[in-house]
Order: structure tokens, then C-alpha cells, then sequence
């Protein structure tokens, strides 16, 4: 089974607190855990810095209890768009922007949620939960997500610290819920301090009150946070895909030239 | 046949604060989790779980360990509002604090066949981390009189190192 992960965990100034962030989710039983750099437009252009690599700002990273290995600390980059203009910046080949593991956007509009599951190039799309959404899901959008292997990403930080917000997080997971029927979900926290970490079956168990099922909500925890990983991978390295097929008829004098089928993902 | 099937839930008290472990006690916890059923779930969720519910069954302050009961039916409610508690109130004093769920078993004796086999886990990366050879000899020695036989799982389960204690 895959191990369990943690996607969202904030990248403060403060790197001993990001330590002990570390530390606690190891002693949980996080197998992987993926540092947020979070970028909003609202503000001045702000220049997206290429990521400091994990092993640099931790020396030693913790061991996972119950297994002997260390924890995975990956980058994630999260872009809050409440403009189409923003998107462009991942539009482009040549930032840095290509260097950090997972990237994630919070669309704040319908119009933008619907480019974000059509066309744009990433990997999560995040679900607010601090506030009463103010578009509705539809069908369409949320289901060329799914095919295109796009997750969305809950938070349970705030269901924990604050009630009101509980309220919007159980309506608005419902509400997602109801239109995607439990696919593709990842839930991870957005913990400031680690003892706002909670352990992977007691994040699953979250999951119930979200209108899970229990083996969907186990799976948001493990399989689909790993189906993330591996999506981010295959957008750093894979750009083209050359496929060739062999013809299989008699080949007479040199006329050997094999198929090929060039199909290029989006870049 | 008929009878009462129950689900224990068995939880480790997680927190920053030292002193908080010796807060831990049997009424303020189950203030806590009832607290945080009441919010989660409303009166239908308190009055649900708290059928059975008169109590702890154990309780180490040392190690954080709580053994929680409910009905089987119920146990859904329950684990569902655990993440949601945040202080342990005690002695006038409030800690936050979290509980992480271990085992969730339906008989008092599987709960505890678990948490020997945790405790030893525990003891040997306390043991990686021991600093002297004294602590290292003593640990050692709990590892190895952790069983479960009648009269010394009671002793198995409480060997802990008070000093060296990983949270």
C-alpha cells in the first residue's frame, strides 16, 4: 500500500519550526511531505524563487516510524489566481517555476476553476475552505479533471482550530462531493505549529465527516497523494512521446521504415 | 447470542508542554473527547456515545496512553470527532494538545496485545537514542520482560523511560 502523505505544509521563515513540523509528522507516520511555497497575485508581481532543495535546509531528516525509512520532503509551489493574466505565468517554459515537484492553484472564480481543470498545466487544484465558496461546481469542468488525472485538495487545519469553518469545509467538501462522487480527493493539512498534525487514519477518519467513503478516504491519504507525486514527476520530466510500431508486413528490400506516432503532451 | 458489542479505541495523547503528561487524568480527558463529540456531532453524537461511555477504561500518564469504549455502532462518531480535540483542561490549567488514534480493537484484550507490541517498538528507538550505558542496559531489560502472559502484562506495558521519553 502506499505510504501516507502530507501535501501542505507551509513554508515558513522559521526553520526550526518547519523542523519540528518535520519531526512530528514522522513520528505520525508520514512517509512524504511536501513543503508549500504559496504565491498570490493580489500583491506587487512577486519574482517565484527557484526551490531550495529539501537536503540543503535539513540536514537530517527524520525517521518514519514503523518503517526504517527517512521522510521525503518534496516542494510544492501554490498559486492563489483570482485573474486569467495570472495563468500565464505557467503558460511559460522558462521560469523556475519547472523546478518545484507539485504545483497547485486556487482559483478563486468559476471562470478560473474551469481553465484550471481544462487547460492548465498542474497537478492540484485547491478547494477553499475558509469561506462560502462563491461558484457552484458543474459537471463538465470537474470531470475533464478527473480525466486528466488532476486532484483536488481539501484542507482540515481549519475545521480543527475554528467552528465557523468547520461548517464550510463539511459544506463545501459536500458539495464537491456530490459532483465528483469521491474521486480524486486528497485531504492534507496546513499546519502552522505540529500539534495541528494529525495522524494519517485520524486525517482519514476526517474524511468520513467530509462524505467519504471509507476506503475513499483512506485512499485520499495515500494512493491519490502518491498518484500526485507521480503526476508532478511525469510533468517535470516527460515533454514528448515518440511511440513507434513495428509493421508487420513482408519486408522487401530495404523499405523498413517503422511507424512512429509522435504525440507531444502539453509542454 | 446476544451482547453488547463494544469497540475500543486506544489513543496516544500527543503534546508540547512536559507537564501536560501529568495532567492527563480520567475526568479531563473524557471532558475533552465529550466536549469535542458535543461540537462535531451535536446532542445526537453525545448521547449516542456516551451509552457506554462512563469512564476510561486505562489510562498510563507516562506514556499518554487512553483506552476508550463505545459501541460498535457508534464507533464511527466517536473516531470521527477525536482529531477534533485541542485542550486537555486540568487542574485549572489548559494544554493544547492532540490525540492520535493507534488501535481500534472490539475486545479489551486485543487492545492490548497492541499496545505490548507498540511499547516494545517504542523501547528500541528509545533505545537508539539512549545517551548512557546504564539507560541502555535498562531499557534492554524491558524489552525483553515485555509478554503477555497473566501476571506480567501489567509490568510489560508501564516499562518506560521517564527521561528520555520521545513525544
Amino acid at each position: 500500500m502506499a505510504g501516507f502523505a502530507d501535501l501542505n505544509v507551509p513554508q515558513g521563515a522559521d526553520r526550526k519550526a518547519v523542523q519540528s513540523l518535520l519531526e512530528a509528522a514522522a513520528h505520525l507516520g508520514y512517509s512524504a511531505v511536501a513543503l508549500n511555497h504559496i504565491i498570490d497575485f493580489k500583491e506587487k508581481k512577486q519574482e517565484i524563487a527557484k526551490p531550495v532543495s529539501p537536503s540543503e535546509l535539513f540536514p537530517s531528516l527524520p525517521i518514519v516510524q514503523g518503517t526504517s525509512k527517512r521522510l521525503k520532503v518534496l516542494t510544492r509551489l501554490t498559486l492563489v489566481v483570482s485573474d486569467p493574466s495570472h495563468c500565464n505565468l505557467l503558460r511559460s517554459t522558462s521560469t523556475n517555476i519547472r523546478l518545484y515537484d507539485i504545483i497547485a492553484v486556487f482559483p478563486k472564480t468559476e471562470k478560473l476553476f474551469h481553465i484550471a481543470c481544462t487547460t492548465l498545466d498542474v497537478d492540484l487544484v485547491c478547494i477553499n475552505v475558509t469561506e462560502k465558496l462563491p461558484f457552484y461546481f458543474r459537471r463538465p469542468p470537474v470531470n475533464m479533471a478527473i480525466d486528466r488525472g488532476i486532484y483536488f485538495e481539501l484542507l482540515y487545519t481549519p475545521a480543527i482550530k475554528d467552528s465557523t469553518m468547520r461548517r464550510y469545509t463539511i459544506s463545501n467538501a459536500i458539495s464537491l462531493m456530490q459532483i465528483c462522487k469521491g474521486k480524486n480527493i486528497v485531504i492534507s493539512s496546513a499546519a502552522e505549529r505540529p500539534l495541528e498534525l494529525r495522524g494519517p487514519y485520524d486525517v482519514a477518519n476526517l474524511g468520513l465527516l467530509f462524505g467519504l467513503s471509507e476506503g475513499e478516504a483512506k485512499a485520499a491519504v495515500s494512493t491519490n497523494c502518491r498518484a500526485t507525486i507521480l503526476h508532478g514527476e511525469t510533468r517535470k520530466s516527460a515533454c514528448g512521446v515518440v511511440y513507434t510500431v513495428k509493421k508487420l508486413h513482408k519486408v522487401e528490400e530495404e523499405e523498413t521504415v517503422p511507424a512512429c506516432k509522435k504525440a507531444k503532451t502539453q509542454a | 447470542m446476544v451482547r453488547f458489542k463494544n469497540r475500543y479505541v486506544l489513543c496516544e495523547v500527543l503534546s508540547e508542554d512536559p507537564r501536560c503528561r501529568q495532567c492527563i487524568e480520567d475526568r479531563a480527558v473524557g471532558l475533552a473527547v465529550r466536549d469535542a463529540i458535543a461540537r462535531a456531532h451535536g446532542d445526537y453524537g453525545l448521547g449516542c456515545c456516551c451509552v457506554s461511555f462512563t469512564g476510561m477504561k486505562y489510562l498510563n500518564a507516562y506514556t499518554g496512553t487512553v483506552l476508550l469504549r463505545c459501541r460498535k455502532d457508534f464507533q464511527r462518531l466517536l473516531s470521527s470527532a477525536l482529531p477534533l480535540v485541542r485542550h486537555l483542561e486540568g487542574r485549572g490549567q489548559r494544554f493544547p494538545c492532540a490525540l492520535r488514534t493507534l488501535h481500534v480493537g472490539g475486545t479489551i484484550r486485543t487492545c492490548q496485545k497492541f499496545l505490548i507490541q507498540y511499547n516494545r517498538r517504542q523501547l528500541l528507538l528509545l533505545l537508539r537514542s539512549c545517551t548512557n550505558e546504564e539507560e541502555r542496559r535498562s531499557v534492554r531489560q524491558a524489552v525483553l520482560s515485555c509478554s503477555l502472559t497473566e501476571e506480567q502484562a501489567q509490568s510489560g506495558e508501564e516499562e518506560e523511560e521517564d527521561g528520555t521519553e520521545t513525544d
